[in-house]
């Protein structure tokens, strides 16, 4: 121990750390001094405290030999080194044995000591008692909780609650006295004040006690429903934070059961004017976030209410009521925008606040409660500060923008040019300008009007990027897109100098990107140059570029000498293969024997789409992630789900990052159906499946058996599949079958063939059952009235056979009819430019309808979607809750032949039903009249 | 955790202006057993790391509360420290910046000239102490600063009977001698 460091410490400017050694030596001589000095004392415990504070730690004999001395200093009776001593017993408690040796001289002072010291000596209990000994502070936790000192009896209700999960019995013996204790107003004494502070009497010890009473009548509903009317009565509660607490409770229960929520709403309606904001703001939390959930058992007049009070918070001077409101408000705005519209001149105020988290998530909402009329004054505001903030929120804004664009996509011009602008003069790393680019690229698959603009200020990006991936990306848009634009050549330009001044990684993705123009329709003289371009290339130092090149330009040579299909479709991929399928059965050839590796891997099993198709998928899976997206977010302010919660929310901006698990799940679905097909050979003689429906629930998800239809269609033949699930446990089903009746049985236009049985369905299993007709090879539509026949046998439950001799007993059961209509002969497909295409088809049919159910608009505008399975176009599939009208765009191709057929929708919503014109267009003639003809 | 706890503050720091720790307490509802908060109150790498990265995100920002790392955090600049209180996700807003309003009044009443780096080192005892009675183990305890002031007590004084006599009496021997002195100029 040198003098020197002992100095260092000794003077605190210099702010550094005291040296462990020496604090630990100086520690131990001096508390085992006969004459203890109080001051030096305290100071060395201070600076013990500090070197814990920051990370130091004591191996565990020096820790416990520290705790040892420390407790030798219960014998000064100085109130301020005894403050300190617990202090040091708390921290040293957790690396010290033998803890339990200080016991005696807390409980001593828990009795006899001051009123200064008594609450901390009851703290420090927590720190010192284990589950053995926890229950012999229970007489002096029990006289202290209901002493009048609002300070001890808090103490004593905090340490009760951290023994809870050790000592459980014990606590809960105190229940009468934390009852007393939420209703005793406890007010700080004013006499015997140490310091010349003037204490205010909070009553949080209402808040402790109503916290530790929570806990030990949790699970019985009736007596939390008691506290609460108890609680809630004449202003029992004075403190805040136990008012919160309360509200809290109401949540609860009301998560619990949501049909008590009715009795409560009077009480919420009062608590969202109290006078403290904390008790507003969680009810309107809790207001809304049980409308979310459960819309149809909360009063509109309340849901406003909350609006209304979280609308005022956000004009308080102070930054956290108006931050929580803001957070609030912004996970409405993802469920439901259409609610909190009414704050927008609010939200409009504070996008120029000066903390940035409040502007940020201000913009987010006003974009998600955005129409098409404020998007490019909105744009304008965010420009003007999005340079200033950090890229997390950048990340955020551009997300939100990114939505928009595929929301309104008329308004492609402000958005394209704002994200150009970030792109291009803004800072920011790999994250962020992967998310605008991103943007751009989806701008430019959805949005043709915005193909070439976007795509030209691609090209000056690339530029100087100094990001490979993006790079890569962007070149293979530009290769994909490029070539159908009016000027492919302007796009080779850019695309040659990345192969002149950029690594081998970007030069070989830049030689793929270049050989796409070379059958370009737009421009036949660019074959030549491009060939010319190539074989420079080809003599490049990397060898992947070189073989590239080459490759490239053998197959334009094929594709142009000798019109060769093949090499022109590797050149222009005109279609791509279902990734999932096409993965899960590669992963089977591999894992299959070696035998199997004799015949060649067969691709053409895979299912293919065209672009178009592809396009369509995506758009739709976008669609629906978007509003999944939002129901997940919306949901994850409820309690219970407070891990996801915290995900979801730091999340928020990754709604786009692929496809979901979902997704992934309904494509294999798609491809097993083909697999259980094609492995019947009855089947397997009608060729290759046309289309398949999704799956229609038949009957009702609790019934006994669930029955799920699904639609396959193949040139001359239909075959319905029954997937039956049997929910019984302890009867099979033998011979089940279904008989499918055309409604009408004169006209049917088609011939059954066979029907395929399940031989025998056991409990909790699921089977499916083939039904096949014949038809002509047009577009057939038909109802059939559907019932299950089966015979019933018990199961013997040690062996999970029939008994014997049993011969059960046959029974029927009507399920719902199916539907063959002309949605099932359509795919649906994306048109980048709807009204157009839909003046130049040829054949028109226009149907009204007159729908008297009382359902709203986007229910019809959903039921549509899936009678018709086209896609939805210009974001059409949202009504808007507020108006009275809408109009509907569909677009889909036929699943036989593939010609285009285009629907416009409107709809007009009056107090009788909905009014609905359908107007369709398309090359097939038939098609188009059944299709408009049976929408409903 | 249920949204009912009352281990509502996960952590308290005080840091100064390079983002170096000068107090950090994680909190962790005791006897549970479980890290419920990602074992950020055990591993001291992980809360450096973290400490940098949150003061990256504050310093200069003025922004007094954010969104960081699932953490709700709450903070003041000073001149060279920063005072921060982190609570969970779910904590209501205004709450916690009750809790984090006490910690920083009680330590601007206790520390006589201002918060700042220095005199929270000088005073450190009481800086500790005006933390311990404002949250206990996560749970807020009290909210009024003067209260938790009230309950801080200042350092004892070396020998206190001893010096006040020698004081009163050096006084005394002082004031009887000058007027002596001057009773006798008088005269």
């Amino acid at each position: 121990m040198s003098t020197h460091t002992y100095k260092k410490f000794e003077s605190s400017e210099s702010g550094d750390l005291p040296d462990k050694m020496t604090i630990y030596q100086s520690c131990m001589s001096e508390f085992n001094e006969s004459q203890i000095n109080a001051k030096k004392c305290r100071l060395l415990i201070a600076r013990l405290l500090r070197l814990l504070a920051n990370g130091e730690t004591f191996p565990e004999t020096e820790a416990t030999a520290l705790f040892f001395s420390i407790s030798k200093l219960f014998q000064h009776p100085n109130d301020s080194l005894r403050q300190a001593v617990y202090l040091a017993i708390k921290e040293l408690s957790g690396i010290s044995e033998d803890v339990l040796m200080a016991t005696s001289s807390i409980m001593k002072d828990v009795q006899n000591g001051s009123d200064l010291v008594k609450p901390d000596a009851i703290r420090s209990l927590t720190a010192v008692l284990d589950e053995s000994t926890a229950f012999s502070a229970e007489r002096l936790l029990k006289s202290a909780l209901v002493n009048k000192h609002p300070s001890i009896s808090s103490a004593a209700l905090c340490t009760s609650y951290h023994l809870l999960p050790i000592a459980e019995t014990t606590v809960k013996r105190f229940a009468n006295e934390t009852q007393e204790a939420v209703v005793d107003l406890k007010p700080f004494p004013h006499k015997n004040i140490v310091g010349d502070y003037y204490p205010n009497s909070t009553f949080i010890t209402q808040y402790h006690a109503l916290g530790l009473l929570y806990q030990l009548k949790k699970n019985d509903k009736m007596a939390l429903l008691k506290m609460i009317r108890q609680f809630s009565d004449n202003n029992m509660l004075k403190n805040q934070l136990a008012k919160v607490e309360l509200v809290k409770l109401v949540n609860e229960v009301t998560t619990k059961d949501p049909q008590l929520f009715i009795d409560f709403q009077p009480l919420l309606n009062d608590w969202l004017s109290n006078k403290f904001e904390s008790v507003q703001l969680e009810t309107a939390k809790l207001i809304t976030n049980f409308a979310t959930r459960n819309s149809r058992l909360i009063s509109s007049e309340l849901f406003a209410a909350a609006i209304t009070t979280l609308q005022s918070l956000l004009t308080v001077p102070r930054t956290s009521p108006k931050f929580a409101a803001l957070r609030i408000l912004n996970r409405i705005s993802m469920v439901s925008p259409e609610k909190i519209v009414v704050c927008n001149p609010e939200l409009e105020s504070l996008i120029n606040d000066s903390n940035r988290n409040i502007s940020t998530y201000a913009i987010t909402t006003l974009l998600k409660t955005g129409t098409a009329k404020n998007i490019s004054s909105l744009i304008s505001t965010i420009t003007k500060f999005i340079h200033d903030v950090s890229d997390d929120f950048k990340i955020i804004i551009i997300d939100a923008i990114r939505s928009l664009s595929l929301n309104f996509p008329n308004e492609w011009k402000s958005i394209v040019n704002f994200l150009i602008d970030v792109l291009k003069n803004g800072e920011g790393g790999f994250k962020f300008k992967n998310n605008v680019v991103e943007a751009l690229i989806d701008i430019v698959s959805f949005v043709p009007q915005a193909k070439e603009t976007a795509l030209e200020n691609l090209c000056d990006f690339i530029e100087d990027c100094e990001f490979n991936e993006i790079l890569v990306r962007i070149l293979h848009l530009l290769g994909k897109e490029g070539p159908s634009t009016s000027t492919p050549s302007l796009y080779v330009r850019h695309i040659y100098n990345r192969v002149v001044l950029e690594n081998s990684i970007i030069r070989s993705a830049a030689v793929i990107s270049l050989s796409k123009f070379a059958l370009s329709k737009n421009d036949s003289t660019l074959t030549e140059s491009i060939i010319s371009l190539l074989k420079r290339i080809a003599n490049d130092q990397d060898d992947e570029v070189r073989d590239r090149a080459t490759i490239s330009l053998k197959f334009i040579d094929s594709a142009r000498k000798s019109n060769n299909q093949e090499a022109q479709v590797f050149i222009e991929s005109k279609y791509s293969y279902d990734l999932s399928a096409l993965e899960s059965k590669l992963a089977t050839y591999i894992s299959s024997d070696k035998d199997s590796f004799s015949t060649p891997f067969d691709v053409k099993a895979i299912r293919r789409f065209t672009e178009d198709e592809a396009k369509a998928m995506e758009l739709r899976r976008k669609q629906d992630q978007f509003l999944k997206g939002n129901l997940e977010n919306g949901r994850e302010s409820t309690p219970g789900f407070t891990e996801e919660s915290a995900i979801a929310d730091s999340n928020e901006n990754s709604n786009f990052s692929g496809p979901s698990l979902d997704d992934h799940e309904q494509d294999l679905l798609s491809t097993k159906y083909v697999d259980e097909l094609m492995s019947i050979d009855q089947i397997k003689k009608f060729g290759s499946l046309v289309n398949s429906s999704k799956a229609v629930a038949l009957t009702d998800p609790e019934a006994e058996f669930i029955v799920r239809g699904v639609k396959h269609l193949f040139k001359e033949n239909v075959v319905f599949q029954f997937n039956i699930t049997n929910t019984l446990t302890d009867t099979a089903l033998d011979n089940v079958t279904l008989t499918c009746t055309p409604e009408n049985p004169d006209e049917s236009q088609l011939e059954e063939l066979f029907t395929i049985p399940i031989v025998r369905l056991l409990p909790s299993e699921e089977g499916a059952c083939y039904v096949a007709f014949s038809k002509s090879e047009e577009i057939v539509m038909e109802n059939f009235l559907n019932t299950l026949t089966f015979t019933t046998r018990e199961l013997n439950q040690e062996t999970n056979e029939p008994f014997e001799g049993d011969e059960g007993f046959q029974d029927e059961y009507d399920i719902d009819s199916i539907f063959l209509n002309a949605g099932d002969y359509i795919k649906s497909s994306f048109v980048g430019d709807f009204s157009s295409t839909f003046d130049e088809l040829p054949n028109e049919e226009v149907a009204v309808y007159n729908v008297k159910e009382n359902i709203s608009l986007q229910e019809i505008v959903d039921r549509l979607i899936v009678n018709t399975s086209c896609l939805p176009l210009e974001s059409t599939q949202y009504a808007s809750s507020d108006s009275n009208s809408h109009t509907l765009k569909l677009f889909g191709k036929s699943a036989l032949k593939g010609s285009k057929i285009a629907v416009i929708v409107q709809l007009i919503k009056t107090s009788k039903g909905i009014a609905m014109k359908a107007q369709g267009r398309a090359e097939d003639v038939t098609l188009c009249a059944d299709l408009v003809n049976g929408l409903m | 955790m249920s949204s009912l706890s009352l281990y509502s503050v996960q952590a308290v720091l005080i840091l100064d202006s390079a983002g170096k720790r000068v107090y950090a307490k994680y909190y962790e509802p005791p006897h549970t057993g479980a890290d419920k908060y990602k074992a950020l109150s055990k591993s001291l790498k992980k809360q450096t790391e973290f400490e940098k990265q949150l003061f990256q995100k504050t310093h200069k920002q003025d922004s007094e509360v954010l969104i960081f790392e699932d953490h709700l955090v709450l903070y003041k600049e000073y001149l060279d420290v920063t005072l921060y209180l982190l609570g969970s996700m779910e904590e209501n807003e205004i709450v916690l910046q009750q809790a984090f309003n006490a910690f920083k009044d009680s330590l601007d009443l206790i520390l006589n000239s201002g918060i700042d780096k220095k005199n929270i080192q000088e005073n450190y005892d009481m800086v500790l102490l005006a933390i311990d009675e404002t949250i206990d183990d996560g749970i807020i305890l009290e909210t009024d600063p003067a209260t938790i002031a009230s309950r801080v007590t200042k350092p004892p004084s070396n020998d206190p009977q001893m010096d006040l006599d020698k004081g009163l009496l050096g006084a005394w021997g002082f004031a009887k001698s000058k007027l002596q002195e001057r009773l006798q100029q008088g005269i």
